[in-house]
C-alpha cells in the first residue's frame, strides 16, 4: 500500500510538473496569438510585458525572453518619437543577452540580434550604418552558420538589401534571389515545438508580392 | 480509508485551482510629476500574474496566489519599484509613483562649453561622418570643427583659435593622452592639416571652454578624440588622390585586429594644374606609415596601440621686403613619430580602470637662406585613471599623469635644451541628483618642475533640465598652461599662464533639431609679457633694462556669445547648420604695447554648412559658406598699436561624394572646390623693417581643388577606412 501511495505521489508530482509546463506553453501560445493580432505600439509593448512576466517566473526558459525582445524591436519600428526608439532597443538587447546566456549558439537568437541592429540602423542610417550595418551583417551571418535551414536570416538580409541604395551594394536585383531562397526555406522549415520561433513567412510573401507587383 | 486518500489525491491533482480563492489587484502607476505611465509592467514576482497599465496608467489583474507576495512595476526609463503585499481579501488597490532613471532617454547631460560628436551620446551636435562630409573641411578634423561657433577663421595658420585664444591654447587629446604635434609642422602663412585621419575616431568632444578636471594645460579649449575599437572586418583598401596614393590592409581575428597602411604624397602634379601663388622650390612631399593594433582582452577590456611615422619635406621662396629683388628661402624637413597605447578594463560592477602611455618625437630641420635652424620636441606621457560608480548613476573619477617634455633648438652653432617634468593629479565627481539636475565638481593639481610652480585648478559644471528638450548649463573653471617653449628658452623666471572661464548656456535638442546659445566670459591673467617693454625702475629710481626677459604680467579678457542651429528635419534629405559667434577680446601680452585685440580675433563670424543626399545618383552634395569681419594687423606706420583692420573674409566651398563600384569594389569618389567665387581674402600684411613696403598675406592659391578616389577591395560592403 505504501508503495502505491508513493507511486501516486510520484505520479502526482509529474502531473504538477506537466501541468506547469503545459501552463507555460499555453501562456506563450496565447501571447503568440496576441502578436498576430497586435497592431499598435502599445499592443506590442503590452505583449512584451506579458512575455517578460513569463520569463521572470520561469527563469530558465529562453523563449519568453526571445519574444519579449521581438515585440520591443517591432515596437521600436512603430514608435513615432525618434528619441524613444533606442530605449526599447536597449530593452530588446538586454533580453536577448539573457536569452543567449540561457541558450548558447542559437540561430534564432542571433537572427534577432541582427534584427535589433537593423532597427538601430534605421533610426539614423547616415550616422549608424558603419556600426550597426556591420553588427547586423555579422549576427545574421552567424545565425545562418548555426542553422542553414533557418529562413529568417535570409529574409532579414534580403529585406535590408532591398532598402539599401544600389551604390552601397543593395537594390532589388541583389535582394530578390536571397528573398526567394528564404521563401524556399520557409516552405520546408518546421519549428521544433509549437512555441519555437516561426515568424516572417507571411510577411515575406506579402513583401515579394509587393516587389513583383511593381 | 486508503481509498479516501486516493480519492482526495485525485481530486487535488485534477482541480488544484478550485482550492484557491481569486484576488483582484488594481491601481494606478504615475511618474513623479503625477503623469500616468502607460504600458508599465505590473506583476506578482515569480508568477505569470500581472498586467500592463492602460493609457491612464491604470492596471488590474486577478491572482490565485495567497500569503505574502511582492508586487513589481517596471517601465523603460524608470527605476523598477517593488512593494511587499499580503494577498488577502477579495481585492487590493495599490498605486505606484515611479522615479525616473537618470541619464536614460531624456536625462540631463553635462554639456556646458562642449560639442560632442559620437553615435552613442544622445546630445549629439555633430556626428563622426559630418567631419568627412563638410565642404570646407577637406576631410580634416580641424576644418570641420572650424564650422562650429566659438572658433575664429585664421586663414594663414593652422590650429583652433577658440574664443579669443591663440592656437596653442587648444590641446588635442587622443584616448586620454595629450598629442604634442597634432598638425603638420608650421610653414609661414600656409595653414597645415591635422595629422590624424577622421576615419580613426568614433567619437569627438570639442570643448570651447569649461572642460573637465581630467585635462589640463590648455587655457581655452580641448579636442578629445576617442579612437575606434576593433576594426570591423578584414579588408584591403586603396586611395588615389590628386596629391598622392595610399594602401592599407586590416586583418580581423575574433578578439584582435591589426591594420597597417602606407601612403605617399607629392603636391607637384597638383601645383602644375592648380595655379599657385606661393613660389615653391620643392612642393610638399612625404611618406607616412601607420600601424593600429587592437586586442579585446576580456568582455570589457580593450588594449589599443596606435603608431605612426611621418617624414616630409618642402621648400619655398618668399620675397625679401628689405632687399628688393632678393628672395628668402624657407626649407623644412620634418620627422614625426607618435606612439599611443592605452588599456581600459571594467572590474566588478562599477570600477573602470584606465592606463595609458604615449611617446612623441618630432624634429624640424629648417634651411633658411644663410642659416640652419633645428627644432626638436619630445614628450613621454603616462596616465592612470580610475572611475567608480557611487550611487544611482553618479560616479567619481580620480587619477594622475606625468609628462616629460624635452625641447631642443639650435641656430647654426648655438643650441639649447629644456626639460620640463610635469605632474598632475585630479579628482572629479559627476553627480546626478535627479533626472533634471546634475553637477560636476572637480579639482586638478598641476606642477611643473621646470617652472618650479604648482597650482590647484577647480572646475565645476551644472546642468539643469527645464523640459524634455531644453536644458540650462553653467560652468566655471580655472585653467593653467605652461608658457610656450620659445619663452622657456629665455631663462626668464616664469610661472603658469592662467585663464578663468564663466559659461552660461541654453540648449534645445529636439527631434533632429538642435539650438544652442552660449554666453561666456574668460579672464586671462599671468600671461607671458615682454619685460623690456615695461618701464620698470630699480630702488634708486633708475630705469631698468632687461634684455630678452619675460615676466607673467600680461593680462586680458574675452567675452562673447555663440549661437548654433542645426536642422535635419524640416526639409527632407537636407541637413544644414548655422553658427554665429560674437567676440569681444583684448589682451596685453607678449610684445604688445597696450591692451589690444590680437590679430587672430574678430567680432563677428558666421558659418553655414549645407548637405543634401540624392538617392537617385547616390551622391552627397554639400556647400559651406564662411564670413567673418576683418581682423587687426600690425602697421608700423600707425601710431596706434594694432589699429588697422583687414577686409572681411568670405569663402564659399562646394563638395560632392559619389558612391559607386569599380570592378565590383565599393568606391567613393570625392570632389571639393574651395573658394569657388575666387574672393580675395587678405589675412594681414608683412612690412619691411623701415615700414616703407608691405606685402599682403593671402592663401597659397586663390581656389583649391581636392579629388580623391577610395576603393575598398573585396566583396564585403563597407566604407574604406584609415
Amino acid at each position: 500500500m505504501k508503495n502505491i501511495v508513493m507511486l501516486l505521489i510520484a505520479l502526482f508530482a509529474v502531473g504538477v510538473v506537466n501541468a506547469q509546463d503545459d501552463r507555460y506553453v499555453k501562456a506563450v501560445e496565447k501571447n503568440l496569438a496576441g502578436i498576430d493580432s497586435a497592431k499598435s505600439f502599445s499592443d506590442y509593448l503590452d505583449i512584451s510585458n506579458n512575455f517578460v512576466r513569463i520569463a521572470k517566473a520561469e527563469k530558465d526558459k529562453w523563449i519568453p525572453y526571445y519574444y519579449a525582445s521581438y515585440c520591443d524591436i517591432i515596437a521600436s519600428f512603430i514608435d513615432s518619437s525618434k528619441t524613444g526608439k533606442d530605449a526599447y532597443l536597449d530593452e530588446a538587447d538586454k533580453y536577448l543577452s539573457i536569452a543567449d546566456s540561457l541558450k548558447a549558439d542559437n540561430s534564432e537568437i542571433y537572427t534577432l540580434k541582427g534584427f535589433s541592429a537593423q532597427a538601430r540602423l534605421v533610426i539614423n542610417p547616415m550616422a549608424r550604418w558603419q556600426t550597426y550595418g556591420q553588427a547586423s551583417a555579422a549576427n545574421l551571418k552567424k545565425a545562418k552558420e548555426l542553422d542553414p535551414s533557418n529562413p529568417r536570416p535570409d529574409y532579414l538580409i534580403g529585406e535590408s538589401l532591398l532598402y539599401t541604395p544600389e551604390a552601397f551594394g543593395g537594390g532589388k536585383e541583389k535582394a530578390l534571389p536571397i528573398l526567394e531562397s528564404s521563401l524556399e526555406k520557409y516552405k520546408t522549415f518546421k519549428p521544433e515545438t509549437s512555441i519555437s520561433p516561426n515568424w516572417g513567412g507571411q510577411m515575406l510573401k506579402t513583401l515579394l508580392e509587393k516587389i513583383k507587383g511593381n | 480509508m486508503n481509498k479516501n486518500i486516493l480519492l482526495k489525491l485525485i481530486v487535488i491533482a485534477a482541480f488544484p485551482i478550485v482550492l484557491f480563492g481569486q484576488i483582484k489587484i488594481s491601481g494606478t502607476v504615475k511618474d513623479s510629476k503625477n503623469e500616468p505611465l502607460p504600458s508599465a509592467n505590473v506583476y506578482l514576482k515569480g508568477t505569470y500574474d500581472g498586467a500592463s497599465t492602460d493609457a491612464n496608467g491604470k492596471y488590474s489583474f486577478t491572482s490565485a496566489e495567497t500569503g505574502d507576495g511582492i508586487l513589481v512595476v517596471s517601465f523603460v526609463g524608470y527605476k523598477t519599484a517593488e512593494k511587499k503585499i499580503k494577498l488577502k481579501g477579495p481585492s487590493l488597490e495599490i498605486d505606484f509613483t515611479l522615479q525616473e532613471e537618470s541619464k536614460q532617454i531624456n536625462g540631463v547631460v553635462i554639456s556646458a562649453g562642449s560639442f560632442e560628436a559620437s553615435d552613442k551620446n544622445k546630445s549629439v551636435m555633430l556626428k563622426p561622418l559630418d567631419i568627412v562630409s563638410t565642404a570646407s573641411a577637406n576631410a580634416d578634423i580641424y576644418g570641420a570643427l572650424n564650422t562650429l561657433p566659438g572658433t575664429q577663421k585664421v586663414g594663414e595658420s593652422e590650429g583652433l583659435f577658440v574664443r579669443g585664444g591663440s592656437a596653442t591654447e587648444t590641446k588635442t587629446i587622443i584616448d586620454e593622452m595629450v598629442v604634442q604635434n597634432p598638425y603638420f609642422s608650421s610653414v609661414p602663412d600656409i595653414p597645415q592639416r591635422g595629422r590624424f585621419s577622421p576615419f580613426l575616431f568614433s567619437g569627438t568632444v570639442f570643448s570651447t571652454g569649461g572642460y573637465s578636471a581630467q585635462y589640463g594645460q590648455a587655457l581655452s579649449s580641448t579636442l578629445i578624440l576617442k579612437s575606434q575599437d576593433l576594426a570591423p572586418e578584414t579588408r584591403t583598401s586603396i586611395s588615389l588622390m590628386g596629391i598622392g596614393a595610399g594602401a592599407s590592409h586590416t586583418q580581423r581575428w575574433e578578439n584582435t585586429s591589426l591594420a597597417g597602411s602606407f601612403s605617399y604624397y607629392n603636391m607637384s602634379p597638383y601645383y602644375n594644374v592648380v595655379k599657385q601663388r606661393a613660389d615653391w622650390d620643392q612642393p610638399p612631399n612625404g611618406k607616412e606609415g601607420l600601424v593600429v593594433f587592437r586586442q579585446k582582452t576580456s568582455k570589457t577590456g580593450m588594449f589599443k596601440l596606435y603608431s605612426s611615422y611621418t617624414n616630409s619635406k618642402l621648400a619655398l621662396y618668399t620675397n625679401d621686403l628689405d632687399t628688393l629683388g632678393q628672395k628668402d628661402k624657407f626649407g623644412l624637413k620634418n620627422y614625426d613619430l607618435y606612439v599611443n597605447s592605452t588599456y581600459r578594463e571594467i572590474f566588478g560592477d562599477d570600477w573602470t580602470f584606465f592606463s595609458g602611455a604615449s611617446y612623441a618625437k618630432n624634429k624640424d630641420n629648417y634651411d633658411f637662406t644663410y642659416h640652419n635652424f633645428t627644432s626638436g620636441k619630445e614628450l613621454q606621457q603616462s596616465k592612470v585613471s580610475v572611475t567608480k560608480g557611487i550611487f544611482a548613476n553618479s560616479f567619481l573619477t580620480f587619477g594622475g599623469e606625468v609628462q616629460n617634455a624635452i625641447y631642443k633648438t639650435s641656430y647654426d652653432e648655438y643650441s639649447k635644451k629644456v626639460n620640463d617634468f610635469y605632474f598632475a593629479g585630479y579628482a572629479e565627481s559627476d553627480i546626478f541628483l535627479s533626472n533634471s539636475f546634475a553637477a560636476r565638481l572637480g579639482l586638478r593639481y598641476e606642477k611643473s618642475n621646470y617652472l618650479g610652480k604648482a597650482d590647484f585648478a577647480p572646475r565645476t559644471s551644472f546642468a539643469y533640465k527645464v523640459s524634455d528638450e531644453g536644458q540650462f548649463n553653467f560652468a566655471y573653471g580655472q585653467f593653467y598652461q605652461t608658457p610656450d617653449k620659445e619663452f622657456l628658452f629665455t631663462d626668464s623666471k616664469l610661472s603658469f599662464e592662467k585663464a578663468t572661464h564663466y559659461i552660461l548656456n541654453y540648449q534645445y535638442i529636439g527631434d533632429r533639431i538642435t539650438f544652442r546659445i552660449e554666453g561666456y566670459y574668460k579672464d586671462y591673467s599671468s600671461l607671458v609679457k615682454n619685460a623690456v617693454l615695461q618701464t620698470t625702475y630699480d630702488e634708486n629710481n633708475v630705469y631698468k633694462f632687461n634684455q630678452n626677459s619675460y615676466n607673467n604680467n600680461g593680462k586680458g579678457y574675452a567675452k562673447g556669445i555663440d549661437i548654433f542651429w542645426r536642422d535635419e528635419k524640416t526639409f527632407d534629405g537636407i541637413d544644414y547648420w548655422i553658427s554665429y559667434s560674437y567676440l569681444d577680446t583684448k589682451r596685453d601680452y607678449r610684445d604688445f604695447l597696450v591692451m589690444a585685440t590680437p590679430t587672430f580675433a574678430t567680432p563677428h563670424t558666421v558659418s553655414v554648412v549645407y548637405k543634401q543626399y540624392f538617392t537617385s545618383i547616390s551622391a552627397l552634395v554639400g556647400a559651406s559658406y564662411a564670413y567673418s569681419t576683418g581682423r587687426p594687423y600690425y602697421n608700423p606706420n600707425n601710431p596706434v598699436f594694432l589699429n588697422d583692420k583687414t577686409g572681411s573674409y568670405n569663402n564659399f566651398c562646394v563638395n560632392a561624394s559619389f558612391l559607386t563600384r569599380i570592378f565590383d569594389n565599393f568606391t567613393i569618389v570625392f570632389v571639393s572646390l574651395g573658394n569657388v567665387f575666387g574672393t580675395e581674402n587678405i589675412f594681414g600684411y608683412h612690412y619691411s623693417a623701415d615700414g616703407e613696403r608691405r606685402s599682403a598675406i593671402v592663401s597659397p592659391s586663390l581656389r583649391s581643388v581636392f579629388l580623391g578616389v577610395f576603393i575598398s577591395l573585396g566583396k564585403e560592403q563597407s566604407v574604406p577606412s584609415l
